[in-house]
C-alpha cells in the first residue's frame, strides 16, 4: 500500500488492451470509459495486511480498485458444449444439495409443531436478525478475532450474492452486469474487495483451526472444514485472478470455469457439513423463542418435556440441524470447564444424531444412546452456552426439556432430588424446613407484615426466609429500606417459589407451587415484590407468567440504584455521619466486626446475633455458617488509606437472565472501588448452584464455586460482592478454604447497610 | 400379588394446628393435608413388591370428600385403583371402629397382603392396623421396614430399639404395619398424575358396608402442648462445657 504514489504513476498496459478488446466486441459502445485510464496499474498489494487493519484496508483496496479501473475479465462467448455442460453440473450439484438438505428440511418440518410460537412482536425478530445476522454483533463481540475473521467470510459471501447469480447468467449468456458499465465496474470492484476481505479472513480461520486449534473446536480435526476453507479461498482467488486477465485470455475461461467448479463442489457439501449454518442459521435466530431460556408449555396430556423423538419440535430440530459446532457454549460452561461430563455441544449434537439416525417420529427415548440424563442434570442453567451461541441455539430450553421428560415420567431417580422434590410436595420451602422457623425469623427480625397498604411486598424467599446467611441479608436490606423510608411488608406465609423445581424440569410441583403463590399474593393485594434473590425475581416475572399474572417484580440491587442519590456513599457516609464510632484506623469491614447481623442491622440488633445465626438446621445450607465470619476483622482491609476494593459477581440470573449488570455495580461503588474479574457482566462464569443444583448433593470434578472464588480472590479484592443468596452460600463454602486470607463475603444490601449511621438499637 | 394399602389423610407436617371450639377437635377450615408419613412408606413398599413381583396395588382410605386429593396422589405414585369409604371425619373415631370399617372394604378382594403405616402422624394410636388384621384373621407383624416375598409366604425385617431388627417368616395373606424410613419414597410426576385421572376410584358408604361402627371410646379433650423451654447455659471452658454436656447427653438426654 506503501508504494502507491509511485505505482500510480506507472503506465497500465493491460487495460487498455482490455478496453480495446470491449470495444471491438461492441459490447459497451460507451465512449468516456477511457478517460481515467492513464492511472491504472495491474499491480495488487504485496504487503498481506495485519488482522487490525483489514477492514481498513479493504475500504482503501476498494476505492483503489475504484479509482485504477481494474475490470474483472469474463469469458464473453460459450459454446454450446460448454453451456450444456454448465447446466448439467448445476443441476447436479443442485441435487447434491437438495437430496441433503431435503432430508433435513422433511426431518424439521415433520417435527412437532412448538407450542406456543408467536412470530409477532417480530419487531425484536428483525433487530436479532439484523444485529447478529447481517452486522455479525454476537459473533464478533464475543470472540473478536475469529469473530472478525468470520464476519469477512460471512459479508464476502453477501457481497457474492449478485457476483454469483451474474457468474452463472453469464455462462448461459445472459449475464446482467456489465463488468465494464459503471454500475458493473463499481459492484465487482466492491466485492473484489470484500473477496480480498474474504479470503484473509478465511486464512486466518485455517490458522486458528489447523495450526493454534483451540480446544473447545474439539480434539479431532475436521478435515471438512479443510476442504471448506480450501473451496472459500479458491473462489476468491479466482475471482480476484480474473481481474488481472484479459477477457479473451484463455486463463480468463480457465478462471471462470475453475470458479464455477469450486462453487457447484460447495453447494453440495454445505447441507452434508455443519457448514449447513450458511442456510438454517439466520433462520435460526430470526425464529427465536423470543425471550432468554424460554421454556414452551406443556400440551395436552401426553406431553411430558423431551422424551422422545415425538417431543422434538420444529424449532428442537431447527436448532439441532444449525450447530456450527464452534465450540463456544463449551468455552463458557461451568459444567464442561470443571471436568464433568455435560458439554451442551454434545448435547446438541446428540439430538442431531438422532435425527440423523431415526426421525421426529422416533419412540425412542432421546436420553440414553444420543445423550445422557448424567450430563443433562450437571447443568446450572446459568446460561453462557444460549448467550454465547452465534447460530441462535437455545440451549436452556432444550436441557430444561430433557430434564422434563426424565423428572415428569420418574425416569430419573436421584435421591437428593427426590429429597427436594418431597420437601416441596407438602412443605414450604426448598430447604426442607417447617415454616413456624420462617415466623420465628420474622418475629425476632422484628420484619413488618404485608396487610395490603404497603407499596412493597418483601418477598423473602428460601434463603431469606430460612438460611443464616440469606437471614443477614433480608435484615441488613430491611435496615436499608427502613432508612429510605420504603413502605414494605412480608407475606405471613410464603412457598418456595419453585425455581429449582422448574430448572429440573418438575412440571407437577412447578405448577402447584406457582398457582399456589399468585394465589396468596393475589388474596393479599400485593402490588409490587421486591427481593434479594435474582431466581425469585425471574421465576416469578416470567415462569409464573404461564399460570397467571404476576405482579412487577424487582431485585434489591434495581432498588438500591434507584436510591442510591439518598443513600450514603462511601466518602459521606463514613465521614460525616461517622460519628457513631467510626474509626478511620479501621477499615469498614473490620469495623463492621465479626457479628454481622448484631452490629449493621437495626432490626437484628433488637436480637442477639446468635439467636439469628442459631437456627441453623441440619441443612446443608448451615454447614459453613461458621464461615460467615468471614466477613470479620480477620480480612485483610485491615489498614485503609485508600478505599477498599470490592469485586463484584453477577449473578447469572441477575444478568444474561435479567440483563441488570449497572445497577449492582453502583450499588457496590457507594461502598468502594469496585473491580471486575476477569470474566465479568455477560461472561460472568456461574457459582455452581443454579438449576437446582445446590440441592444435589456433591459435584463430580471440581466444584464450579471454588473455580469461580479462586478468580473472585486473585483479583486482590479485600470484598467480595454478591447480589444472589445462592451465590452466596455457595462462596462461603469455597472462600472458607481460602484460610484467613480470604476476602470478606457481602451482599451488596450489606454493603449499603454498613454505610449507614448507626441506629441506637434502644 | 394383589397388595391393599390403607392411607390416611392427616394434616400437612407445617400446618399450624388451631383447636375447634368445642375443644373436641381441631379447627380444619384452611388446613392443607396430606398423606400420613408411615402411609406413605407402606404404600412405596407395596409398589415395590409390585415391581418386582407383578400384581396389583389397590390403595383404601375412609373418610370425607377431601381425602380424595391424597387418594389420586397415591394413585399418581403408582397404585392401579382406590377405594374411598365416605364416613365423616376420623379425627374423633377411635381405632376399633374405623378398623371395622376398613375390614369390610377390604374383605370381598381377598388379598394376599394388607399393609397400612404403623401409626397416623395426627392421632398416633398405632392400633389400627392390628386392630384390622384381628378382625381380617390374618396373621400379622408390626414396626415393619422390609418386605421380601419368598416361597412359601414373605420374610419381614421388624424394627427394634437401639438398632436391634428381627427377620420373621410369615405365611401370607398377612396384615403388615409399616415403619418410616425403609425405603425412599418416590417423587410424584405429573405422568402419573395424568394417569391417575383415568383410575378407578370405588366410593362405597359406611351404610353399604353393613358396619356397626358405633365406638368404644370417646375423645373427651384436645389440647395444644404447652410451651416450655428448658435451654441451660453451661458454664466454664470448652473443655469443661465439653465434658458437662457429654454428661448431660448421656444421663439427662440419654442420646448416647
Amino acid at each position: 500500500m506503501c508504494g502507491l504514489p509511485a505505482a500510480c504513476r506507472r503506465p497500465a498496459p493491460k487495460v487498455q488492451c482490455l478496453l480495446a478488446q470491449r470495444f471491438s466486441a461492441g459490447k459497451t459502445p460507451t465512449t468516456g470509459d477511457g478517460v481515467p485510464l492513464g492511472t491504472a496499474h495491474e499491480e495488487h498489494p504485496r504487503d498481506s495486511p495485519q488482522a487490525d487493519h483489514v477492514l481498513l484496508a479493504c475500504l482503501k483496496l476498494g476505492s483503489l480498485m475504484l479509482s485504477l479501473n481494474l475490470t474483472l475479465a469474463e469469458p464473453q462467448h460459450f459454446s454450446l458444449v460448454e453451456k450444456l455442460l454448465l447446466v448439467a453440473l448445476v443441476v447436479a450439484s443442485g441435487a447434491g444439495f437438495w437430496l441433503r438438505f431435503g432430508t433435513v428440511l422433511d426431518k424439521i418440518l415433520h417435527s412437532k409443531k412448538d407450542a406456543g410460537f408467536h412470530l409477532f412482536p417480530i419487531g425484536k425478530r428483525i433487530w436479532d436478525f439484523v444485529w447478529e445476522v447481517l452486522f455479525q454483533a454476537k459473533v464478533i463481540r464475543q470472540r473478536p478475532l475469529a469473530g472478525l475473521a468470520h464476519a469477512l467470510v460471512f459479508w464476502g459471501f453477501c457481497a457474492f450474492v449478485l457476483v454469483t447469480l451474474n457468474h452463472f447468467a453469464t455462462g448461459l449468456g445472459i449475464g446482467f452486469l456489465d463488468p465494464s458499465g459503471w454500475f458493473g465496474r463499481f459492484y465487482f470492484d466492491l466485492a473484489a474487495a470484500f473477496a480480498l476481505a474474504c479470503a484473509t479472513g478465511i486464512l486466518g480461520l485455517f490458522v486458528r483451526r489447523f495450526i493454534v486449534r483451540p480446544k473447545w473446536l474439539g480434539e479431532k480435526l475436521s478435515y471438512q472444514s479443510g476442504i471448506i476453507a480450501f473451496l472459500i479461498f479458491l473462489l476468491m482467488a479466482t475471482y480476484l485472478a480474473s481481474f488481472f486477465v484479459a477477457d479473451t485470455d484463455p486463463a480468463a475461461r480457465i478462471l471462470w470455469w475453475v470458479h464455477t467448479l469450486a462453487l457447484l463442489t460447495f453447494l453440495p457439501i454445505i447441507p452434508h457439513t455443519k457448514h449447513l449454518h450458511l442456510v438454517l442459521s439466520p433462520a435460526t435466530v430470526f425464529l427465536s423463542r423470543g425471550g432468554f431460556s424460554q421454556i414452551p408449555p406443556l400440551v395436552g396430556d401426553e406431553d411430558f418435556g423431551l422424551v422422545a423423538g415425538t417431543d422434538l419440535t420444529q424449532l428442537v430440530s431447527l436448532q439441532a440441524y444449525s450447530c456450527v459446532e464452534c465450540g463456544r457454549c463449551t468455552e463458557h460452561c461451568p459444567a464442561a470447564n470443571t471436568g464433568k461430563l455435560l458439554n451442551p455441544k454434545e448435547i446438541i449434537l446428540g439430538l442431531r444424531g438422532y435425527l440423523n439416525d431415526l426421525s421426529p417420529a422416533a419412540e425412542q427415548p432421546l436420553l440414553g444412546k444420543y445423550n445422557s440424563q448424567e450430563a443433562v442434570f450437571q447443568c446450572t442453567t446459568c446460561g453462557a452456552c444460549e448467550f454465547q451461541c452465534p447460530v441462535g441455539i437455545e440451549h436452556l430450553p432444550i436441557l430444561v426439556g430433557l430434564r422434563r421428560g426424565a423428572v415428569n415420567t420418574g425416569a430419573w431417580e436421584n435421591d437428593y432430588g427426590a429429597k427436594l422434590f418431597l420437601a416441596l410436595e407438602h412443605g414450604s420451602n426448598s430447604l426442607g424446613l417447617p415454616s413456624s422457623d420462617r415466623d420465628k425469623f420474622i418475629a425476632k427480625a422484628g420484619l413488618p407484615l404485608f396487610d395490603g397498604t404497603q407499596e412493597y411486598c418483601l418477598w423473602l424467599g428460601c434463603m431469606g426466609g430460612y438460611d443464616p446467611k440469606g437471614r443477614e441479608i433480608i435484615a441488613d436490606f430491611a435496615r436499608v429500606m427502613n432508612y429510605l423510608g420504603a413502605s414494605y411488608g412480608v407475606l405471613r406465609k410464603e412457598k418456595c417459589t419453585g425455581d429449582p423445581v422448574r430448572r429440573l424440569g418438575n412440571d407437577l410441583l412447578f405448577q402447584q407451587l406457582a398457582e399456589e403463590n399468585l394465589r396468596s399474593l393475589a388474596e393479599n393485594k400485593v402490588k409490587k415484590i421486591v427481593t434479594i434473590c435474582p431466581h425469585c425475581v425471574r421465576t416469578i416475572q416470567e415462569d409464573w407468567k404461564e399460570y397467571g399474572t404476576p405482579p412487577p417484580v424487582e431485585h434489591h440491587s434495581e432498588f438500591l440504584a434507584r436510591f442510591a442519590h439518598k443513600l450514603p456513599s462511601r466518602a459521606v457516609g463514613h465521614s460525616s455521619e461517622g460519628a457513631g464510632g467510626f474509626n478511620p484506623r479501621r477499615s469498614p469491614a473490620a469495623q463492621k466486626g465479626a457479628l454481622a447481623p448484631e452490629t449493621t442491622s437495626s432490626i437484628a440488633a433488637n436480637v442477639p446475633a446468635h439467636s439469628l445465626a442459631s437456627n441453623v438446621s441440619g441443612h446443608d445450607f448451615s454447614r459453613a455458617d461458621k464461615a460467615a465470619n468471614i466477613s470479620g476483622p480477620l480480612g485483610p482491609a485491615g489498614n485503609v488509606t485508600s478505599p477498599e476494593k470490592i469485586v463484584f459477581h453477577d449473578p447469572c440470573y441477575l444478568g444474561r437472565y435479567r440483563n441488570v449488570y449497572d445497577e449492582p455495580r453502583a450499588v457496590v461503588a457507594l461502598a468502594g472501588e469496585l473491580v471486575e474479574a476477569p470474566r465479568n457482566h455477560e461472561r460472568s462464569f456461574c457459582c455452581g448452584a443454579g438449576g437446582g443444583l445446590a440441592f444435589l448433593g456433591e459435584e463430580t470434578g471440581e466444584r464450579v464455586s471454588h473455580v469461580r472464588a479462586a478468580e473472585l480472590v486473585a483479583t486482590g479484592a479485600t470484598t467480595v460482592a454478591t447480589a444472589c443468596p445462592f451465590c452466596n452460600s455457595m462462596f462461603r463454602d469455597a472462600l472458607a478454604e481460602s484460610g484467613d486470607g480470604a476476602p470478606q463475603l457481602m451482599d451488596i444490601a450489606q454493603l449499603t447497610a454498613r454505610g449507614l449511621p448507626k441506629v441506637d438499637a434502644s | 400379588m394383589k397388595i391393599i394399602v390403607a392411607i390416611k389423610q392427616v394434616p400437612e407436617r407445617d400446618a399450624q394446628v388451631r383447636i375447634d371450639a368445642a375443644g373436641k377437635w381441631i379447627e380444619e377450615a384452611g388446613l392443607q393435608w396430606a398423606l400420613n408419613e408411615s402411609d406413605a412408606y407402606a404404600l412405596e413398599e407395596a409398589l415395590q413388591l409390585k415391581e418386582k413381583h407383578g400384581g396389583e396395588v389397590v390403595v383404601l382410605s375412609a373418610g370425607p370428600e377431601r381425602v380424595g386429593s391424597t387418594i389420586r396422589e397415591a394413585l399418581a405414585k403408582g397404585a392401579d385403583r382406590a377405594i374411598q369409604i365416605d364416613c365423616a371425619n376420623l379425627g374423633n373415631r377411635d381405632a376399633l371402629s374405623v378398623a371395622k370399617l376398613l375390614a369390610a372394604a377390604v374383605k370381598p378382594e381377598n388379598p394376599d397382603l394388607v399393609l397400612t403405616g404403623l401409626q397416623s402422624d395426627d392421632l398416633g394410636l398405632g392400633q389400627t392396623g392390628v386392630i384390622l388384621a384381628e378382625l381380617l384373621s390374618l396373621p400379622h407383624a408390626s414396626l415393619i421396614l422390609h418386605v421380601e416375598k419368598t416361597e412359601t409366604g414373605l420374610t419381614v425385617k421388624r424394627e427394634w430399639e437401639e438398632g436391634w431388627f428381627q427377620t420373621v417368616e410369615m405365611p401370607t395373606p398377612a396384615v403388615l404395619t409399616i415403619q418410616s424410613g425403609g425405603n425412599k419414597l418416590r417423587y410424584a410426576t405429573l405422568m402419573g398424575i395424568k394417569r391417575a385421572k383415568t383410575k378407578e376410584v370405588r366410593q362405597v358408604t359406611a351404610a353399604e358396608l353393613a358396619v356397626d361402627s358405633a365406638q368404644a371410646v370417646v375423645l373427651e379433650r384436645v389440647a395444644l402442648p404447652t410451651k416450655q423451654k428448658s435451654t441451660q447455659i453451661l458454664p466454664g471452658t470448652a473443655k469443661e462445657a465439653a465434658a458437662a454436656l457429654v454428661e448431660k447427653l448421656k444421663f439427662e438426654a440419654r442420646v448416647l
